[in-house]
């Protein structure tokens, strides 16, 4: 049925010359074949009956094949949205839970708070105990504090400044380091807490970037940034003055990286989650 | 004219009866669907070019549809099943397609 291919040696070819014999042997060869033997020989009458018989036999089974085909999609369906509904259903409640289970943390924690504070205020040595350790949850960011501080907000350069390298415009994004550099600079400035979008540091934060998202304490977070400051009124002078102050400005002026200092009368920071203590124990001991 | 009938027939029973395809047969449906589809297309080619035979049409289907299933059934033994599949759907495609022409161009002229 087809025409003499003309050699051919490269792959392509061979890959088209594939496709085009299946395209020219579409027809089984074995109607031509038969239709020769019948020419040859003519059939019976009850013969062709029979036959005819057959090919409805085998066309009632593709028609059952294409039918159950059919009910199978539409039965398939409902149970899949079934299941994905019931897994939305079991996230939506655990999540329920789970706020609840923090707020319950929390309450249990402000009663253990003032337990503890009236428990300590009885005897001389106990007030002098609670003084430190209300020392010691400032900076290590166990109590929520409230005071004057500094706020440093820090985004991308604007999509359209002259400044963004369009071969390398990830180099005019905030890196994990800038908000290191600010968080690093504002502790030297005399900070006594902080946090960034929201997130408590503590003296374990780590500050660290998973592909182009920048981590607190493994939570990522989202353009801007904004640190918040709690320090003593030379906070956001000494900040500026300083070297993170002057890093900002160059990020500014070289690679159009936003940022603004404005100081706050009024900060109040969230105490950290998930605090836990750490023992130390000697080596060798159980 | 009876084989028409007989599809009709098969559609119906099916859609009447829906019968509830078994959990290891279902890899092999659509597979099985289509390698029928390229012997009915074959069958209506055959048949419009005065060349039709029930029974190379009987075998054809019989054997495209177990030829196609037992590939799909070595394939996933094998850990190659997606890929076996897509050959045999593109062979079968293609044939349907190029039967489909032959159709349209007895049918039509064009």
């Amino acid at each position: 049925m087809s025409a003499p291919a003309p050699p051919r040696n490269d792959r392509r070819d061979a890959v088209g010359a594939l496709l085009g014999q299946i395209w020219d042997d579409a027809l089984d060869p074995g109607y031509a074949a038969a239709a020769a033997r019948r020419s040859a020989k003519e059939q019976s009458a009850p013969e062709r009956r029979r036959r005819a018989v057959g090919a409805a036999v085998a066309l009632g089974l593709v028609g059952v094949l294409l039918a159950a085909a059919a009910v199978q999609t539409r039965t398939a369906r409902p149970v899949v949205t079934e299941q994905r509904h019931q897994l939305v259903q079991r996230i939506h409640e655990q999540t329920r839970l789970n706020d609840q289970l923090s707020a319950a943390i929390a309450s249990t924690g402000a009663e253990v708070d003032r337990l503890k504070s009236a428990q300590l205020a009885t005897t001389a040595e106990g007030e002098q105990l609670a003084s430190q350790l209300e020392a010691l949850g400032v900076t290590s960011g166990a109590l929520a504090v409230q005071g004057p501080g500094v706020r440093v907000s820090l985004d991308d350069a604007p999509a359209d400044s002259p400044l963004v390298d369009p071969t390398k415009p990830e180099l005019s994004r905030v890196l994990d380091r800038d908000v290191a550099m600010v968080v690093n600079g504002l502790w030297a400035a005399g900070a006594e807490a902080m946090s960034v979008n929201g997130q408590r540091l503590t003296s374990l934060s780590a500050i660290r970037t998973a592909g182009d998202a920048i981590l607190v304490d493994y939570r990522p977070l989202t353009r801007p940034y904004l640190v918040s400051a709690i320090g003593g009124p030379t906070l956001e002078s000494q900040f500026a003055a300083g070297s993170a102050g002057a890093s900002l400005r160059t990020l500014h002026d070289a690679y159009g990286i936003r940022y603004g200092i404005e100081g706050v009368q009024d900060l109040s920071l969230s105490a950290a989650s998930g605090l836990t203590l750490r023992y130390a124990t000697t080596e060798g001991a159980p | 004219m009876i084989a028409v009938l007989g599809l009709i027939l098969g559609i119906v029973l099916g859609l009447v009866l829906q019968p509830a395809v078994p959990l290891w047969a279902q890899p092999y449906l659509p597979i099985a669907i289509v390698a029928a589809l390229d012997a009915v297309f074959g069958a209506v080619r055959a048949a419009v070019e005065g060349l039709f035979d029930d029974r190379v049409f009987v075998i054809s289907f019989l054997a495209n549809v177990s030829v196609a299933a037992l590939i799909v059934f070595l394939g996933d033994q094998l850990g190659v099943g997606a890929q076996l599949s897509t050959g045999v759907v593109v062979v079968l495609a293609v044939r349907i397609f190029s039967n489909a022409a032959a159709i349209r161009r007895h049918l039509l002229g064009a």
